[in-house]
């Protein structure tokens, strides 16, 4: 041991709070840097020099970091790797697979199924996500004023989220079915002469899922909004109210700007969970995905190719690759959004 | 051991007859035996069928365990590939299929050669692999048979004969006809479903299904076609719930509720609707099931193999056939909605009782077992219709039935779509 770590062993008991000289041979170039740099290598490179606790290792912080790591690799990043490997393969359930190159992909790009399935998603998409960044805003300001009962109007737009997207599904099927409350109502009052096919047709099938997904995600985002309404100086809107501007004038200038990075938040959350959309689908427009298949969205098709023995893993592997670039590509134009906005 | 083992589940097809264990004539040792979702219901019966077998063969010691529903083939999967499967195991028509291929399960055929007039021909052929000989490689257990149920108030009020169901799928349209123009919307004949329709309806109306060689589908005939005709037809007069196109779960409901003529085609499911809608269950009348040119229903029953490598071929192989000889499933019967595919079972006089013929659950258990006499495997779903061949078939189904295409075109793209298909698991095996 040289004498520099003996000083250093020794000087928390003669002056503790008095900064020590970096171990490194070199002087430091000035007292402040030295004083800035010192304690880091000490605690990171030497025992503690607090006699009461255990000697610590550079590794120590890792050693806590480990837990997590594991799992993340476990669940999320073995996973994903493996997903890529399955993709290149024509692997089934029990079959490894032979290594197939990228001919799944080809297949994929090839495939009718395949692009009716990425229309429906990016349709969902561009119809869910809009609604989904402006209604929830304009219920989060009428919810947020302070008068008596407005918890119980908060409350009632957050049960939705609460609820199973199974049991919002089923009771959304018994509202919209042909015999349902919808067409049961309109057909009383003489609006319509048949059913409307809300169900049982392709289009209004995805019309359908979309309302319900919007229903279910109005409170959800609600939520965000309020906390970002919430961090709004009041003094900004007494100041614009001073200068005569209307409650509308005062929404575009001052709230609008104020929440804009919270849109751009939503919008990137809400259009990832609309690519990833399959429970509306599937409890409202049956395993088919609708009549023919018509409203199937791609994480339906990737377990519609993938189930039962008989499924194609590698096929199904290599469409979840495909609807992962397309979602990083969605996530990335929000980010890319979010970065103009902050310049 | 054969390399079939050591590979797991990824070798040795075809070599089913590899490594078939040798019996000693010694029943003894420590068996496992796994059922799917016995448990808690069915504790006591299954506790005491493995406790009379041990005190039959005191050198036996059974270990059982039960698996939930949800997931038991990825289990049962998962088990294989680890080399950890049961020695006596419960097996559905896909595990079957799925560890019979690849060489996992022994030929109790060679284990037992005098087992097989135990059991309802059918039955004991439906264990038999293609291209594995005469081997059989499970012993059948318990089946649920399919028979026809019906609302006997509205069959009358739509001006049918109750006495007189249809027998033939074409005589079943012409009935739905008849009911649709008769109920002016207030109930409907049958669930539009093609997927539970299908290929049995085909089968029915004598629509060949596959050619010989098993390697292309054929359907695509005139029958075919007519089929979507009528079920087009049918679906626009209102015959069928517009949701059931696509979606079959509530039939018991709808029945339940007095909105469907032709309820469930399954015994088990009496019994919900006995439970739920007693006022359905008294309106409930029983026949066989519409069978058309083939005379006779398909035979679907639950199974238990014997894993091919075990240490304990005899007390493997004898448990297995202890569970499933004829008091033990008749035993079982008696406590739920199921039948023997043993033929001595099947026998019992309680399978004949028709009690005074009004009971619908006393009737369905009577047809449905002298059905199961006459059950053949070629009313069966072929193992090439697998889920995704059965898929693509029903969305052109849909799609010919709520004519966004013509019915013509329907069956012939839906063919299209299944040799697809087939010609792909084909080229992976």
């Amino acid at each position: 041991m040289d004498d520099t770590v003996r000083r250093r062993e020794e000087a928390p008991i003669a002056a503790p709070h008095v900064p020590e000289p970096a171990p490194s041979p070199v002087p430091a170039p000035s007292p402040a840097p030295a004083a800035l740099t010192a304690p880091a290598p000490r605690r990171a490179k030497s025992p503690d020099t607090d006699p009461g606790l255990p000697h610590r290792r550079w590794w120590t912080p890792y050693l806590f970091l480990l837990p997590g790591l594991v799992m993340v690799v476990l669940f999320s990043l073995w996973p994903f790797v493996n997903t890529v490997i399955l993709s290149l393969t024509d692997a089934q359930i029990l079959k490894g697979g032979r290594f197939v190159g990228l001919e799944n992909y080809g297949r994929a790009l090839g495939d009718p199924d395949f692009w009716t399935a990425t229309v429906n998603s990016v349709v969902y998409l561009a119809v869910v996500v809009p609604c989904l960044v402006l209604l929830p805003l304009a219920l989060a300001v009428l919810v947020q004023r302070k008068i008596p009962g407005i918890g119980f109007f908060r409350s009632a737009f957050y049960t939705p989220v609460i609820a199973s997207a199974v049991v919002v599904g089923l009771i959304w099927q018994w509202v919209l079915r042909s015999d349902g409350l919808v067409n049961t109502v309109f057909e009383k009052l003489h609006l319509i002469s048949g059913p409307v096919p809300f169900l049982t047709d392709s289009t209004m099938l995805l019309v359908s899922a979309m309302i319900v997904t919007i229903w279910k995600g109005l409170g959800y985002y609600m939520v965000f909004y309020l906390a970002a309404l919430g961090n709004v100086p009041t003094s900004l809107y007494e100041a614009a109210a001073l200068d005569g501007a209307g409650a509308v004038r005062r929404f575009l200038s001052i709230t609008i700007p104020s929440v804009k990075p919270m849109m751009l938040l939503v919008g990137t959350l809400s259009a990832i969970s609309a690519l990833r959309v399959f429970t509306e689908i599937y409890i409202l427009g049956g395993e088919s995905g609708g009549p023919g298949g018509g409203a199937r969205t791609l994480p339906f098709l990737i377990r519609q190719v993938g189930l039962g023995f008989a499924g194609e893993t590698g096929y199904a592997a290599a469409i979840s690759i495909l609807l992962f670039l397309l979602t990083l590509v969605f996530s990335l134009l929000g980010h890319r959004l979010s970065k103009g906005d902050e310049r | 051991m054969s390399v079939t083992a050591a590979c797991g589940v990824g070798g040795a097809e075809g070599s089913a007859a590899e490594g078939q264990p040798k019996r000693t004539g010694k029943v003894s040792g420590q068996i496992t035996f796994r059922t799917l979702q016995l448990k808690p219901n069915f504790t006591a019966y299954v506790q005491g069928v493995i406790d009379a077998f041990e005190k039959k063969y005191p050198d036996v010691k059974v270990t059982w365990e039960d698996v939930p529903g949800d997931g038991y083939n990825e289990k049962l999967v998962a088990d294989a590939q680890a080399g950890g499967l049961p020695d006596v195991v419960n097996l559905n028509t896909d595990s079957f299929q799925l560890l019979g291929d690849r060489g996992m399960l022994a030929d109790v055929a060679e284990l037992d050669p005098k087992v097989a007039k135990e059991y309802v021909p059918g039955a004991w052929d439906q264990y038999k692999l293609p291209g594995k000989r005469d081997g059989v490689y499970a012993y059948p257990w318990y089946v649920t048979p399919e028979i026809l149920t019906y609302n006997k108030e509205l069959f009358a009020d739509a001006g049918l004969d109750v006495n007189k169901p249809p027998t033939s799928v074409e005589q079943f349209f012409d009935y739905a006809e008849r009911i649709a123009g008769a109920s002016g919307g207030r109930y409907t004949a049958f669930m539009a479903d093609p997927k539970g329709r299908l290929p049995g309806d085909w089968q029915k109306m004598g629509v060949p299904i596959l050619n010989k060689e098993k390697n292309a589908f054929v359907f695509d005939t005139p029958k075919a076609v007519e089929w979507v005709q009528r079920m087009k037809k049918l679906y626009a007069m209102g015959a069928m719930p517009k949701e059931s196109l696509t979606k079959a779960d509530d039939l018991a409901q709808l029945y339940g509720a007095g909105k469907l003529v032709f309820g469930p085609g399954s015994p088990g499911i009496l019994k919900d609707v006995k439970r739920n809608s007693p006022a359905a269950y008294g309106k409930t009348q029983v026949a066989k099931a519409v069978t058309g040119k083939l005379g006779h229903i398909g035979i679907y029953t639950q199974s238990l193999g014997v894993r091919k490598d075990t240490k304990h071929p005899d007390a493997a192989a004898e448990f297995a056939k202890w569970v499933t000889n004829g008091p033990n499933q008749v035993a079982f019967s008696k406590q739920v909605t199921i039948y023997p595919s043993n033929a001595k079972g099947l026998a019992d006089p309680y399978f004949a009782d028709q009690g005074d013929g009004k009971d619908p659950e006393t009737m369905a258990r009577t047809v449905g077992a002298e059905e199961l006499k006459s059950a053949q495997l070629d009313a069966n779903t072929p193992v090439e219709w697998t889920t995704q061949v059965g898929d693509a078939v029903v969305r052109e189904m849909q799609k010919g039935i709520r004519g966004e295409e013509d019915a013509t075109a329907a069956v012939k793209n839906a063919q299209e779509a299944a040799n697809k298909i087939l010609a792909q698991q084909k080229k992976r095996q």
